[in-house]
């Protein structure tokens, strides 16, 4: 019985202790903290501290009061954090760190009776009555206890309940009715049960049960209006404890059955509570898990993003490449065919030349055979007039073939540049009178008149070979191109600082403009024109105009029809020409 | 004055027949026709030769001109000459064109070219070049002889036969024990390429072989030479005479 009763007790006494703080934490000391926090805004440890004290966040609270207390000299900043921590402390149900923190607190702190207070609580928490009604009595001295932020009634019912504890029940019952007058007066129906439960416990303990089952009653009663289980629970249990006692079973009966339904309510709650935390925890982990998967799915497509970079750049390259080499493939193409052209152009030329030489050595070798059998004729018939003919015609033609032959070859040799080709200074006047040497039978023979006026100071810069090349084939196409008797003239123009000029003259056909023209343009080779024997292949100009152009010279022609023709070359006097 | 010797190195007989023929009728000297490498190196190192035409192909081979570089190892020994050759193939040309001084002639040729050829070859052994047909000057002087072109015609006269050299104008009279002849070349030329050591100016139209003096008559002004020549010795040119030890 005494067992059950000690344990109602123990019920019973946290509630008060509850309550008592939420109401002694109230008003003034919130006013007061809030007014420290202004005055130091500069101590931000302080006001974080404060702030998570107001909100009842101990472990920050904690935190930052540590930090503020390592940080800072004020003492009574340093006092507020004392007491943040007690608090916190206590709160956590660190009992003796709490303990601790309370003694470092001076005793000019403002709330220092708080403090007194606290540590009562914490006295009668861990059962050290004595202690506890030591530091309770020292509160229940202080001047006027309204002037403070607590109500007298929780210190009245504290004393109390350290008496019941204490056995000393006169004391006990003298205190808990002071106290449960002052409840009634504040209409504080929670303190009220507490105290209700409290004095009737102290009356059953007594075994006073007459005078206690009255307060036990009154506290159910109460308890049915208001909403804490635990004050429920506490009173329907001591109610269910009574009848029990009374031996009123089916009463107990209903009583326990009540206690059941609000203890399971407070399990449900519980539960609920613990469900409700179980499926937070689950929501959470399942955002989690929807975050990460977000995640990897961002990750794929930066991935796959910085792929489609890569591989877009690498394509654009190639393309890029692609084009390059097409087009250059495109311009190769347009080269070859260019040069293709050109030498087809050059194959036909070739082909054409060596057609018409073909057919001029072929006729003149004819001519010489047919010749020579009239020669033979001739020679037996003793008709020595038509030889001398018949043999000057043969030299004619042989040398027109040899002259011909010459020009091929040479022709040949500067086209694969076989040739040996070496400039130096050269006598003019000499060269033409070698040259000029040659020709002498043959422009007797065409009773031709022949002047030779080079100035024998000229000396030309050129290949002597080339340069008697050159003059043999202008001399000759003179000679071929006049009549009998005509002139033909060799000399030297005045010459300007680079050039030297030979003009060869002749008084015979002359051409036509265009005719003159096509001559000075490169490479053509001029086709035979009406059959007329004295125009040759062009072979032999052909010639003449690579090798002045090797020669670094000029060549120009004046000329008029039946009047005659001027061939003009310009040799340099000097290597490079100055 | 002598005629130029000639040594030709020609294998084939009409062609060198047809060029002792031309050279002769134009009062060249033909020592002698080599037809062979070995024959005309004999023929060269023993008779006294002013100038070699060389045929470059020899029995089908470039031996003319192995003979040309043959005959230009020996340091002084060479001569002027002039490689004939129907084929302008440029590895030979480029062959022949290490025997310095290189001059050749493209066959065929006619009788002016083979002369031109053998002037040309003169002037170029003897970097005198542009001499024979300028219109100041057709001599060209070598150690040992003076090369003149006189009427076309080429002539030598040896250095150590001249007397002594009298000046006129743009004209130099050559004497010599045998004869008296004009050739055409400035003062100043001919006092640079004459061996100092051997002739002297002794008056503003004298230089004097120093070999052929007899006598020098200082007071007179006068030097007789061999012969009994007499040179004016003027007084701006007196100092030559220190350079004799003279007797007292």
């Amino acid at each position: 019985m005494i067992k059950i009763k000690s344990l109602f007790l123990v019920l019973i006494c946290f509630p008060v202790l509850v309550f008592s703080q939420l109401k002694s934490n109230s008003n003034l000391f919130r006013f007061e903290i809030k007014n420290k926090a202004k005055e130091f805004n500069k101590e931000i440890n302080f006001n974080k501290a404060q702030y998570f004290f107001l909100e009842s966040n101990w472990d920050s609270t904690l935190v930052y009061s540590m930090k503020q207390l390592s940080s800072s000299d004020n003492k009574e900043l340093n006092d507020f954090c004392h007491y943040f921590r007690a608090t916190s402390f206590n709160k956590k149900k660190l009992f003796n760190e709490a303990k601790k923190e309370f003694d470092l607190i001076s005793s000019k702190f403002r709330f220092y009776y708080k403090v007194k207070l606290t540590l009562g609580e914490i006295a009668l928490k861990q059962n050290e009555f004595q202690k506890g009604l030591e530091y309770f009595e020292e509160i229940e001295n202080l001047p006027n206890s309204f002037e403070y932020d607590l109500k007298s009634s929780t210190v009245l019912h504290n004393i109390g309940l350290c008496y019941l504890h204490l056995k000393k029940n006169d004391e006990a019952e003298k205190y808990l009715f002071k106290a449960s007058t002052l409840q009634e007066m504040d209409k504080d129906t929670l303190l009220l049960i507490g105290s209700y439960i409290d004095i009737a416990n102290l009356y059953y303990e007594q075994y006073k049960d007459n005078q206690a089952i009255p307060y036990f009653k009154k506290a159910y009663e109460l308890s049915k209006k208001v909403k804490s289980f635990d004050l429920k629970i506490a009173a329907v249990l001591n109610m269910a404890v009574v009848e029990e006692n009374r031996k009123n079973f089916p009463l107990a009966l209903t009583y326990r059955k009540e206690y059941e339904i609000w203890k399971d309510s407070l399990n449900d709650q519980n539960k609920v509570w613990a469900i409700a935390d179980l499926e937070k925890k689950f929501a959470i982990k399942q955002k989690q898990k929807e975050v990460d998967v977000l995640a990897a799915e961002n990750k794929a497509k930066i991935a796959e993003r910085n792929g489609f970079l890569i591989s877009s750049v690498l394509l654009f390259v190639l393309l890029g490449t692609g084009v390059y080499f097409y087009r250059q493939k495109i311009r190769n193409n347009k080269i070859i065919l260019a040069q293709k052209n050109e030498l087809d152009e050059l194959n036909a030329t070739k082909d054409k030349l060596f057609s018409i030489v073909s057919h001029d050595l072929r006729s003149s070798v004819n001519a010489l055979k047919v010749s020579n059998s009239k020669l033979l004729d001739n020679l037996e018939s003793k008709n020595y007039t038509e030889l001398d003919v018949l043999l000057h015609k043969n030299s004619s033609i042989a040398s027109g073939a040899y002259n011909l032959l010459d020009n091929l070859l040479n022709w040949a040799l500067l086209q694969t540049k076989q040739a040996y080709f070496y400039q130096e200074s050269l006598h003019l006047a000499s060269i033409v009178q070698h040259v000029e040497y040659n020709y002498k039978p043959l422009m007797l023979n065409k009773n031709i008149n022949f002047k030779n006026n080079v100035a024998t100071a000229d000396h030309v810069f050129a290949d002597l070979d080339s340069l008697k090349i050159i003059i043999r084939n202008f001399l000759d196409n003179a000679i071929k191109f006049s009549k009998e008797n005509g002139t033909i003239s060799i000399y030297s123009r005045p010459s300007s600082e680079e050039f030297c000029y030979l003009v060869i003259e002749d008084t015979g056909l002359g051409m036509n403009e265009s005719t003159r023209k096509e001559l000075l343009k490169e490479t053509i080779l001029l086709s035979k024109k009406q059959n007329d024997d004295i125009i040759g292949t062009g072979l032999g100009m052909q010639l003449c105009k690579s090798l002045i152009r090797k020669n670094e010279g000029k060549l120009d022609i004046e000329s008029e029809e039946n009047v005659g023709t001027r061939i003009i070359i310009a040799l340099p006097k000097f290597k490079n020409h100055g | 004055m002598d005629n130029i010797n000639v040594l030709i190195v020609e294998d084939t007989p009409e062609e060198s027949d047809a060029l002792v023929k031309v050279l002769s009728e134009n009062n060249y000297n033909i020592v002698g026709v080599a037809r062979t490498h070995q024959e005309a190196l004999t023929l060269f190192y023993q008779n006294t030769i002013d100038i070699v035409v060389i045929d470059v192909f020899l029995d089908g081979k470039p031996d003319g001109i192995t003979f040309a570089e043959t005959i230009n190892i020996v340091p002084n020994g060479q001569k002027p000459f002039v490689f004939l050759t129907s084929s302008k193939d440029r590895q030979i040309f480029e062959r022949a064109k290490l025997t310095k001084p290189f001059s050749f002639l493209l066959k065929p040729f006619n009788e002016l070219e083979i002369l031109y050829a053998l002037e040309m070859a003169v002037e170029k052994f003897y970097e005198q070049t542009n001499v024979f047909h300028s219109e100041d000057q057709n001599t060209v002087i070598s150690s040992d002889s003076l090369f003149i072109k006189k009427n076309k015609v080429l002539k030598k006269v040896q250095i150590k036969d001249i007397l002594y050299i009298e000046v006129e104008d743009r004209y130099c009279n050559i004497i010599t024990d045998a004869e008296k002849f004009v050739i055409l070349i400035s003062l100043t030329k001919i006092i640079q390429l004459l061996d100092a050591a051997k002739f002297c100016q002794t008056h503003r139209n004298y230089i004097v072989n120093l070999s052929k003096i007899e006598q020098i008559n200082v007071n007179d002004n006068l030097i007789i030479l061999k012969g009994n020549h007499k040179v004016t010795l003027s007084d701006k040119y007196k100092d030559f005479v220190k350079n004799f030890r003279i007797l007292k």
